[in-house]
C-alpha cells in the first residue's frame, strides 16, 4: 500500500504505462513555487 | 493540494487503483501550451491515447477530488460510448459523494448514458426531475431543462 502518490514526471512514460496497465492518466499541472 | 488533498489515504488509494498519476510544472513545454493551461492546479483526465475527457481548475479537498475523478472516469467511458462502464462510475459517485459539486453533472450524464443504452427518453426526464428537486440552481439543471417536456 502506497503512503504517498508516486507521480510520473514524463508524459510519454505515463501514456505508455496507461496503455500497459489499461488505466487513464490524471495529469496535474502544478506550481512548484 | 500538497498540504491537504494528496496526503489523504483515500486519495492515494483511489489514484493508484484507477489512474497513472502524472505531474508536471505549469510551464512545462510543450504540455502547458498543448493543453492550454493558464492556472494551477489544473487537473486533466486523459485516456491512454492522450485525449482529454475532463478538467478542473483550482483547489479540491479530498472528497471533492475523488468525486471529480469518478466524474472524469464516467466522462471518459461516455466519450468512448462505453455507457455501462460510464454508469458504474457515475453511480458510484452518486452513491458515495452525493453532496459533492460533481453530483449534478453526474446526474445529467447518467440520464444521457441510460438514454444512449435504451433510446428511451424517460431517463433524461428523470434526470431533469432529480436535478430540479435536489440542485435547482445548478447549471446542469438548466442544461437539462428541455427534457422536462419528454
Amino acid at each position: 500500500m502506497e503512503t504517498k502518490i508516486n507521480w510520473e514526471s514524463k508524459f510519454d512514460k505515463a501514456l505508455a504505462r496507461a496503455k500497459e496497465e489499461k488505466k487513464p492518466v490524471i495529469l496535474d499541472f502544478f506550481n512548484p513555487g | 493540494m500538497d498540504a491537504v488533498t494528496y496526503p489523504d489515504p483515500k486519495v492515494i488509494k483511489f489514484l493508484h487503483q484507477n489512474f497513472i498519476p502524472l505531474r508536471v510544472p505549469f510551464d512545462a513545454k510543450p504540455l502547458a501550451a498543448d493543453f492550454n493551461v493558464k492556472w494551477t492546479p489544473t487537473l486533466i483526465t486523459l485516456s491512454a491515447d492522450g485525449k482529454e475527457h475532463h478538467r478542473t481548475v483550482g483547489f479540491l479537498g479530498p472528497e471533492e477530488l475523488v468525486a471529480s475523478l469518478l466524474l472524469g472516469l464516467g466522462k471518459l467511458f461516455f466519450d468512448n460510448e462505453k455507457f455501462n462502464e460510464a454508469l458504474k462510475h457515475l453511480d458510484k459517485l452518486l452513491s458515495d459523494y452525493a453532496k459533492s459539486d460533481s453530483a449534478p453533472e453526474a446526474i445529467y450524464f447518467r440520464g444521457v448514458c441510460r438514454y444512449k443504452n435504451t433510446h428511451d427518453p424517460k431517463p433524461l426526464k428523470e434526470g431533469y426531475e432529480k436535478l430540479q428537486a435536489e440542485y435547482p440552481l445548478s447549471e446542469w439543471t438548466k442544461r437539462a431543462y428541455p427534457y422536462r417536456l419528454l
